[in-house]
């Protein structure tokens, strides 16, 4: 669907500079127009593709409800496709008429509550997919799954004697143990209170690069899909809306809902008049190329605004959020709408000051005002 | 007495004190006449009956509860995992056998597995005229038919846990490669045991304590022991000295029940969106499936009830529908309302403290209600009859005996919804009708009894149809000549008058229908 087009820009160069998107080297999985709407219960996905290439981390990206479990499911074999095919390694494993089962396919997968056995130990646990192997083999390969997740001694544990960090490693373990060709993560921190969350974010992601396991994680938090993917796929109502890195998805986003839904975005409305965009905030290039004296809105991000007091400015400070690291504020502007800009920690302005605001985006994202819903429109440049 | 320590003792602590006295007076005195009985007394019952008795019991608990193991799990397995023409039904055919009191099924099979009897003719044309098939007066006559009747027990148990399993651990199963057969018994029925296990626990109770299939099938066990010790011999000492035994039996299953329970109480096995995706079978599939799930309910049920519809349906029994036989449903009827009112009347304080005050004199007297769970029928007959033959001798032989016995046997039922029922309903809502101004007593009547109205009606009906259908107890303490419908089945199957004995037990099966209405409607709104 999105792939996204390439744009000459020297500065996406840079956004995007180390990896080529395009040609997968050799993709462990593809997606070919896979549709699944067999339960009502579960959200149906339409016509997605994609591919994840050797030792990347793909994240699925988007609200509850969207579909991203069910694209996971898909890929394990769990679902059924009603249309399009999966690949892994190269090898057909869903279609309309033939599914591989799961058990076949290969894949780790660690779920949300990560259904640990409550009647096996850890060992037992991570063992369980070991069956293949000799006791000897087996007891060494779950040792050093143990000493690469930080379980050591905790092999003789019941799943319910160990914490929520614990049971995830121990999820993990057990999934990567056996050397799977994908490692599925569905909303692997959602459990962890969110101190335990960040710390395992920064051992899952070292651990998968150290072995080079291809994953796809699924999320709802940007933030995590931010620190973890390589790629990152946002979807939204069973649609892939775009698939590029996690910084191209924050500074260029395709749609209104990529922009909305990965951080926060004013959506600042204006008119093309001589080849610009005219708004409060000042002139944009109309990266759009939309005709003379249409509708078009900009968007802008918090960080793109620069609060400078003056007492001669329209626009006043409507209120503050002390967010530690940084202040939040929201700004009427003469017209009564709100927009957003973070500052620094210590600059504090109370409300109702008079300010002018200074917008240094490094690039315009432009869409058309009336915006239909899930618009493949794509345009950006830097300004 | 501990009341004289409160300030001023309310009428409902007293009857709660009362319910726990009518239950523990009987059990005290039967235990005290148990241990003051001569040591030879002790010496003569433990070389002779007891080692006998006790080797009965538990082979036939372990057979039939192996079998409904069997039983249970396959049925339930078959309509939680697969979709086929009717599953629907069988899935609520499965409980019916629960309809059939084990006296009625056991005097069903005397006739067909009897000698000369259906199956035997049959099996001689098949096999020659000298062929024998296996007695329905054995341990495995008796293992068959209580098996076929208690396996729903199991079903019901397994079933829901089935249908609120965590599909996760077998998806995460299949993602370490296990075949369907690993993942079967290696996750699946590791995380059912608990469920499994409480099945087999009702089951196992259940047959420790019945009386009516094994007198009608002629097999020694305790239960059967200490009903002919109060008969044949009159000997109440004997008696209590094997129902004590029998108590602590059942006690023994009842804790490694509990045991087992609190093993794998971090069994977390439900949770997650979905429901079980059922198998679509080809017809070939499904053909194989309604043939097994018709047998056992064919056999369990099906077969029983048409043989007991056509004898009702023959000469000699209309013969007997006359004003005789409406007297013993009018006696039947009569006795099960005033057990059942007796019983409401009894557990409804008893529950009430015990959630509104949970003191550890409330707590524990509602415990103590629950003491009738481990009686068997014969043994809270005895309990009765020795108090009331020492205390009121002039009350023996009246029906306010039989009463109390049904009430201390029956409570447990009547208290497994009420309990609940009153545990939902908050504090709050009676606090607050307080705050608007009502007295202790309207808000009794305004908030507290609409709002349990159910659980009690429940709890009613429940008593009413167990007490309708039970034998000992009925056997041991009826006024003379006063019988029920649970009485003429038994005395007219043990002379093998199966016609005469059909249009009672059908009446008892049918009557019966309704109890199991109630026990699908809250298993399956909890599942």
């Amino acid at each position: 669907m999105n792939t996204p087009s390439h744009s000459t820009q020297v500065d996406i160069e840079q956004l995007d500079g180390q990896v080529n998107l395009y040609q997968p080297a050799s993709s462990i999985l593809e997606l070919r127009s896979v549709s699944c709407a067999y339960d009502l219960s579960r959200p149906a996905i339409h016509d997605i593709s994609f591919s994840a290439r050797e030792g990347e981390i793909l994240c699925l990206l988007g609200p509850s409800g969207c579909g991203k479990t069910t694209i996971l499911r898909a890929i394990a074999g769990l679902e059924p496709v009603q249309a399009g095919q999966i690949f892994l390694s190269g090898r057909l494993v869903s279609s309309s008429s033939e599914t591989l089962p799961t058990e076949a396919r290969r894949v780790g997968m660690v779920f949300q509550e990560y259904a640990l056995f409550p009647h096996l130990r850890v060992a037992d646990n991570i063992a369980f997919g070991l069956r293949h192997l000799s006791r000897a083999e087996r007891r060494c390969r779950v040792q050093d799954m143990l000493r690469l997740t930080g379980l050591e001694g905790l092999d003789r544990r019941y799943p319910h004697e160990l914490s929520g960090g614990q049971q995830q490693r121990v999820a993990l373990s057990r999934a990567l143990v056996q050397h799977p060709v994908l490692l599925l993560l569905d909303e692997p921190f959602s459990n962890l209170d969110p101190d335990m969350a960040g710390r395992m974010r920064q051992e899952l992601h070292a651990l998968l690069h150290r072995m080079k396991t291809t994953t796809i994680l699924v999320t709802h938090d940007h933030d995590e899909a931010f620190a973890m993917a390589d790629r990152i796929a946002v979807l939204n109502q069973g649609m892939l809306e775009q698939l590029d890195s996690p910084e191209l998805i924050y500074h260029l986003p395709a749609t209104r809902f990529v922009a909305d839904f990965v951080g926060q975005a004013d959506f600042i409305t204006g008119q093309v008049r001589q080849g610009l965009v005219h708004t409060e905030l000042g002139e944009f290039p109309n990266t759009l190329n939309r005709p003379e004296e249409s509708e078009v809105v900009v968007m802008i991000r918090p960080d793109d605004i620069q609060l400078v007091p003056n007492k001669s400015a329209k626009p006043r400070v409507a209120a503050r959020l002390f967010r530690g690291s940084e202040n939040l504020y929201t700004i009427r502007l003469p017209s009564g709408q709100m927009v957003h800009s973070s500052e620094s920690s210590t600059n504090v302005y109370e409300e109702g000051t008079a300010v002018e605001l200074r917008v240094s985006a490094t690039h315009t994202v432009v869409f058309p005002a009336e915006q239909p819903p899930r618009s493949q429109q794509r345009d950006k440049s830097d300004t | 007495m501990i009341a004289i320590h409160r300030p001023s003792v309310s009428p409902l602590q007293l009857a709660v004190l009362a319910g726990a006295t009518l239950v523990l007076l009987p059990l005290g005195y039967v235990t005290a006449l148990a241990l003051s009985a001569d040591a030879a007394i002790w010496h003569r019952l433990w070389t002779t009956r007891i080692p006998e008795l006790l080797l009965n019991t538990v082979s036939l608990a372990g057979a039939v509860a192996l079998l409904t193991f069997v039983l249970g799990v396959s049925t339930a397995w078959m309509v939680t995992r697969f979709e086929f023409p009717g599953r629907r039904l069988w899935e609520i055919g499965l409980v019916l056998p629960l309809a059939m009191p084990t006296y009625v099924l056991a005097y069903v099979y005397n006739y067909l597995l009897g000698f000369g009897g259906p199956v035997e003719q049959l099996w001689q044309t098949i096999a020659g005229s000298q062929a024998r098939i296996i007695s329905p007066q054995s341990f495995w006559g008796v293992t068959v038919v209580m098996a076929l009747d208690t396996f729903p027990f199991v079903y019901l148990l397994t079933r829901s846990a089935l249908l609120s399993f965590n599909l996760s651990f077998e998806e995460v199963a299949r993602t370490c490669g296990a075949s369907p057969l690993h993942r079967m018994l290696f996750v699946t029925l590791p995380l059912l045991r608990p469920s499994i296990v409480a099945g087999l626990a009702l089951v196992i109770l259940y047959v420790v304590s019945d009386f009516g299939a094994v007198s009608l099938l002629r097999y020694q066990t305790l239960t059967y022991a200490v009903f002919q010790q109060m008969t044949g011999r009159s000997d109440n000492q004997a008696a209590s000295i094997l129902s004590i035994l029998l108590v602590i039996l059942a006690l023994l299953f009842l804790l490694t029940e509990r045991w087992f329970r609190r093993k794998s109480r971090f069994y977390q096995t439900s949770g997650r969106f979905q429901t079980p995706q059922r198998v679509r079978c080809g017809w070939l599939h499904a053909t194989a499936l309604t043939a097994c799930l018709a047998t056992v309910i064919g056999l369990a049920f099906g077969i029983p009830a048409y043989l007991l519809v056509t004898w009702s349906l023959s000469a000699e029994a209309q013969a007997i529908l006359d004003a005789r036989f409406f007297g013993f449903v009018w006696n039947s009827a009569l006795l099960s309302t005033l057990a059942a009112t007796a019983g409401v009347f009894v557990g409804l304080p008893l529950a009430y403290l015990a959630s509104r005050k949970p003191t550890w004199l409330n707590v524990g007297c509602l415990q103590t209600a629950y003491a009738g769970y481990v009686l068997p029928g014969p043994v809270a007959a005895l309990a009765v009859l020795v108090l009331f033959l020492k205390v009121l001798p002039f009350l023996y032989g009246t029906v306010i005996v039989l009463i109390v016995a049904y009430v201390l046997h029956f409570l447990p039922v009547g208290l497994q919804s009420l309990e609940p029922s009153i545990q939902q309903i908050t504090p709050n809502l009676e606090e607050v009708a307080r705050t608007l101004g009502l007295t202790v007593r309207d808000t009794w009547r305004r908030v507290t009894l609409p709002l349990i109205r159910n659980g009690v009606i429940v709890a009613w009906v429940l008593i009413f149809l167990q007490t309708m259908k039970e034998l000992p107890a009925t056997l041991l303490l009826r006024p003379v000549g006063f019988d029920t419908l649970a009485i003429r089945v038994w005395l007219e199957a043990s002379e093998e008058y199966y016609q005469l004995a059909a249009p009672s037990a059908l009446l008892i099966v049918l009557v019966g229908l309704p109890a199991l209405v109630l026990l699908l409607s809250r298993d399956w709104r909890a599942a």
